[in-house]
């Protein structure tokens, strides 16, 4: 799961011009450790969605990769 | 390029649905009912006019009946065309809190829910999308008993506005056109004297060609637009 949403995460990344990543764990945050702005955010969503047909901001807002995992629990 | 237009069964909706059919783009219109004219357009161009009744005071539904059974994910959509609207005209002591309620879902609420789904699809394909919002020019100019039905195009020209910075640097763009008094069913009860009243209030001193506005969304549209955004364009035969 956390592979699948790396190649998500790195395709927003470079969609926007930014540098891809090697990793991320369930404590790493978007905005802070990845850099995200609200519109990195809202691609991220897009994408999940496409792929998972889950809204991640459908209950609030998600900070970090363990709440967006929590997501896919609810 | 496919374009969803709302309002599409009569009025400045089907003036719309035909200039951008004949400029060969592809049409998915949607309406409450369906008129002869639109069955005829829809005959006219069975491939590039796909229609949805649907009824916009429905604000919930907009993602599952609009968006995942209709349109669908994999369908790349290029613009939104927020033309649907119904007036409730009074005046202001006599406002009806249904009656207003249900005129903001279809002139507002409906359509900043389908812009959140429009741009979402946007991000997916990675469009640079363009959305326009009919306004009125009774959100410029006082009209007697238009004050409601004003206030919901001031809103959308505000909402389009801030769009226009939200998303820019992804490259959507959001504008407003913004017509004076066409000769539509919403005109259709004032009296021809009401009418040349509002006419005489124009430089050309003519109702508004429902033509022009169209083609000034198709323009608005067109790749020739590509550097406006946040604007509202008057198509009001100069409103003094």
């Amino acid at each position: 799961m956390l592979s699948e949403l790396l190649l998500l995460i790195n395709t927003v990344l470079s969609n926007r011009g930014k540098k891809t990543i090697d990793s991320i764990s369930v404590s790493t945050d978007l905005r802070k450790d990845l850099g995200f702005d609200s519109l990195d955010l809202a691609e991220l969503t897009v994408r999940i969605e496409d792929k998972y047909d889950i809204d991640i901001f459908e209950n609030g807002i998600v900070a970090t990769i363990g709440e967006i995992l929590q997501q896919f629990e609810k | 390029m496919n374009i969803l237009v709302s309002g599409v069964s009569k009025g400045l909706g089907l003036s719309i649905s035909e200039v951008l059919l004949k400029e060969g783009w592809t049409v998915y219109g949607i309406s409450r009912s369906i008129t002869s004219e639109l069955q005829n357009l829809i005959h006219l161009y069975p491939d590039n006019f796909k229609h949805l009744s649907y009824d916009l005071s429905d604000t919930e539904n907009v993602k599952t009946v609009l968006f995942k059974n209709w349109i669908g994910k994999d369908v790349v959509i290029h613009a939104f065309i927020n033309n649907a609207a119904i007036a409730y005209d009074d005046i202001i002591s006599n406002l009806n809190l249904e009656c207003l309620t249900d005129m903001y879902k279809v002139n507002v609420f409906t359509p900043m829910n389908i812009c959140k789904y429009i741009i979402r699809q946007f991000l997916l394909h990675k469009i640079k999308g363009s959305i326009i919002h009919v306004s009125s020019i009774s959100a410029h100019t006082g009209y007697k008993g238009l004050s409601m039905y004003a206030s919901t195009k001031g809103a959308l020209e505000a909402f389009s506005k801030n769009t226009a910075r939200e998303w820019g640097e992804v490259g959507i763009r959001s504008n407003c056109v913004v017509p004076g008094f066409m000769e539509t069913e919403m005109s259709a009860d004032l009296t021809s004297e009401q009418k040349n009243k509002i006419y005489q209030r124009t430089s050309l001193k003519k109702v508004v060609d429902k033509l022009s506005v169209a083609e000034t969304i198709a323009f608005l549209l067109s790749e020739k637009a590509i550097s406006i955004t946040g604007q509202n364009i008057h198509v009001d035969s100069g409103v003094i």
